[in-house]
């Protein structure tokens, strides 16, 4: 980011020579001589190395692989250096598992056809509070976040069609909205079709399908807030893995530092209106489908 | 028919799956195992070797003289005396050793003339491919030592027990296709057959294949997937054979057979391959047979440091 503020004030001084020259006095009969004028107009050279960050180039692969790669930790910085997020900072190094979140993913010859793939193994991920599952099926394996009751060797099955009939699911498969019926529990929600779950994926949770109305399908999240998605959009079934989370124990400051969680400030603070039980109405229902907009023109 | 051959060549070449040096990734589990191996060979597979193999170790006229101590100052040699260092590294010590036992098996030449027709080979490139269903497969690499001799090996199994092979079904992996974890190559040559060896060779005929783990400790080996990488390179060069002497696609009337020995410095594995049939677009049919034995050990412990518990010496250096 300096970087390019350097780069983009040395294009501009540049540019603007020519100007200058011509507004001052004709008296320099070449335009390349060179001008000692009150703003310093020479190309400096770098002197420091590279000043952009490898902040989230860690992340910059186009392939998608299995194996864990090393993860470059924030400490609750951004671009600029500054502390953007207090309380982040240490904790024990992480390898990053690349979850596939579109898991209606077909693969590259198999387009269009429900299919089923194989749970090779279940394990703890250090990124996030749930457990993933390393899921096997044609060609190819991908990690996915498991369901609560998923064990090695079982089956799950992802499938794209909307029939006439509600399917009757079985956890850790996947099905659109519009197949299931009301009142399953659900996770990993995609809210636009084909864009990876973005919703309910932390350990434990789940959504509710409430009810499913001409073309979408309305869902609970776990803060009880509702939404309207399409019903093409794609859901697992059941709850997600590691259910006992909220039910840990820290036990000691330095488990919160190896989970990489800094010690909050311990000056008493007078609390303000945000403190406190509220109890509110609940949100109106957020709908995320683009419906076409009854103008009167 | 020359405008699709063209065309074939123009768009670049097919897809072929292969197992290049057996690049068989780590982290799988059940996948990428013997039973993968076993489908993309079509064999069967029969723990144990044969007993005409292990049956003639027993007659002592077969046995070396002092076989028990020459064993073990082989064993010593590798493990301890071959080094400046305190103890020698693990792909030093297990290729000394293997050739320490080579050794000891050619000084039985007297009695045994067809020893003599046999010569050790390193690090010839193997190539086969296949087609199996609608991909195609191969097998690249330079594997390591082989033993090629003058005659072929004899055939194992008699030809009823090769035509009750067709009655077993191979195993399906679904919903796994069998054909995961290999790498996806382009070919712009198809049916490439290359034992390693030119034509007028003197030893033309695979005996027995050695392997020894590859010192990368990137792609270390679990021992089901050294397994795997045994049968893949010796069915390759079974087959290579195969399509030299017989051609693609069919039923071999004498089958051949190779065998392979796999070794990380103390623990064997042996496999015997008999290849009935070069016919492997189908699932059913005769199938090729596949004899392994598993960890075998050759000793326990090669202990360059005393063990010390409790100020009681447990296990003493062999010096």
């Amino acid at each position: 980011m300096a970087l390019k503020c350097l780069t983009r004030t040395l294009r501009s001084l540049t540019l603007s020579q020519p100007a200058l020259l011509s507004s001052q006095a004709a008296a320099q009969p070449k335009l390349g001589a060179q001008v000692p004028s009150a703003i310093s107009l020479y190309r400096g050279f770098l002197t420091t190395a590279s000043l952009e960050q490898n902040r989230t180039l860690w992340k910059n692969m186009d392939k998608y692989t299995i194996k864990p790669m090393g993860m470059k930790k924030t400490g609750g910085r951004d671009h600029t250096g500054k502390i953007r997020t207090r309380g982040i900072g240490g904790g024990h190094k992480q390898k990053y598992r690349w979850v596939d979140f579109q898991r209606l993913r077909y693969e590259p010859s198999k387009e269009g056809r429900p299919f089923e793939e194989k749970v090779v193994e279940v394990r703890y991920d250090p990124c996030r509070s749930a457990d993933i599952a390393l899921v096997a099926g044609g060609n190819r394996k991908r990690w996915i976040i498991a369901t609560e009751n998923m064990q090695a060797g079982d089956i799950i099955k992802t499938s794209a069609v909307i029939g006439r009939m509600a399917v009757s699911a079985n956890e850790g498969d996947a099905y659109p909205l519009g197949a299931l019926p009301v009142g399953t529990l659900v996770n990993n929600l995609e809210i636009q079709p084909g864009k990876g779950s973005e919703y309910i994926r932390a350990a434990g949770t789940s959504g509710v399908l409430l009810r499913k109305v001409n073309g979408t399908a309305i869902v609970q999240l776990p803060s009880k807030q509702q939404v309207q998605v399409l019903e093409t959009c794609i859901v697992t079934v059941g709850r997600v893995s590691n259910i006992d989370h909220n039910k840990r124990i820290i036990g000691k400051a330095g488990r919160n530092r190896w989970l990489g969680i800094r010690p909050s400030s311990g000056l008493w603070k007078r609390k303000g209106g945000w403190a406190g039980r509220k109890i509110k109405p609940l949100p109106p229902m957020k709908s995320y489908i683009n419906l076409p907009s009854i103008s009167a023109n | 028919m020359n405008s699709t051959d063209c065309s074939k060549q123009i768009n670049g070449g097919r897809r072929c799956l292969s197992v290049i040096n057996a690049h068989i990734q780590r982290h799988t589990g059940a996948l990428s195992s013997v039973r993968q191996a076993l489908w993309l060979t079509k064999s069967s597979l029969i723990h144990g070797l044969p007993s005409h193999i292990t049956s003639p170790a027993a007659v002592p006229e077969n046995q070396l003289l002092n076989q028990d101590e020459r064993v073990q100052n082989a064993i010593k040699h590798a493990r301890f005396w071959d080094t400046t260092e305190p103890r020698p590294k693990k792909e030093k010590y297990s290729n000394t050793l293997l050739h320490n036992l080579l050794h000891l098996c050619a000084t039985l030449q007297p009695t045994h003339p067809a020893i003599g027709r046999r010569i050790l080979a390193e690090n010839y490139s193997l190539a086969a491919s296949w087609k199996r269903g609608d991909d195609l497969f191969q097998v690249r690499g330079q594997n390591g030592l082989l033993h090629c001799s003058m005659d072929p090996l004899p055939r194992v199994c008699g030809e009823t027990e090769v035509l009750e092979t067709s009655d077993q079904i191979l195993e399906s992996f679904y919903p796994v296709s069998p054909t995961i974890d290999l790498q996806q190559v382009n070919v712009y040559k198809e049916e490439i057959n290359c034992s390693g060896f030119r034509e007028g060779y003197p030893y033309p005929h695979a005996h027995t294949l050695y392997f020894l783990e590859t010192p990368d400790s990137n792609s270390k080996l679990r021992p089901e997937q050294f397994r795997a990488k045994m049968i893949m390179f010796t069915f390759g060069n079974a087959l290579a054979r195969a399509h030299k002497l017989y051609g693609t696609q069919s039923v071999l009337e004498h089958p051949i057979t190779v065998q392979a020995v796999g070794t990380n410095g103390r623990i064997f594995q042996f496999l015997v391959f008999q290849l009935n049939t070069t016919d492997l677009s189908e699932d059913d049919g005769i199938k090729n047979q596949v004899w392994l034995e598993e960890d075998v050990e050759l000793y326990d412990f090669a202990k360059v440091r005393p063990l010390i518990k409790r100020k009681e010496v447990k296990v003493r250096i062999p010096l």
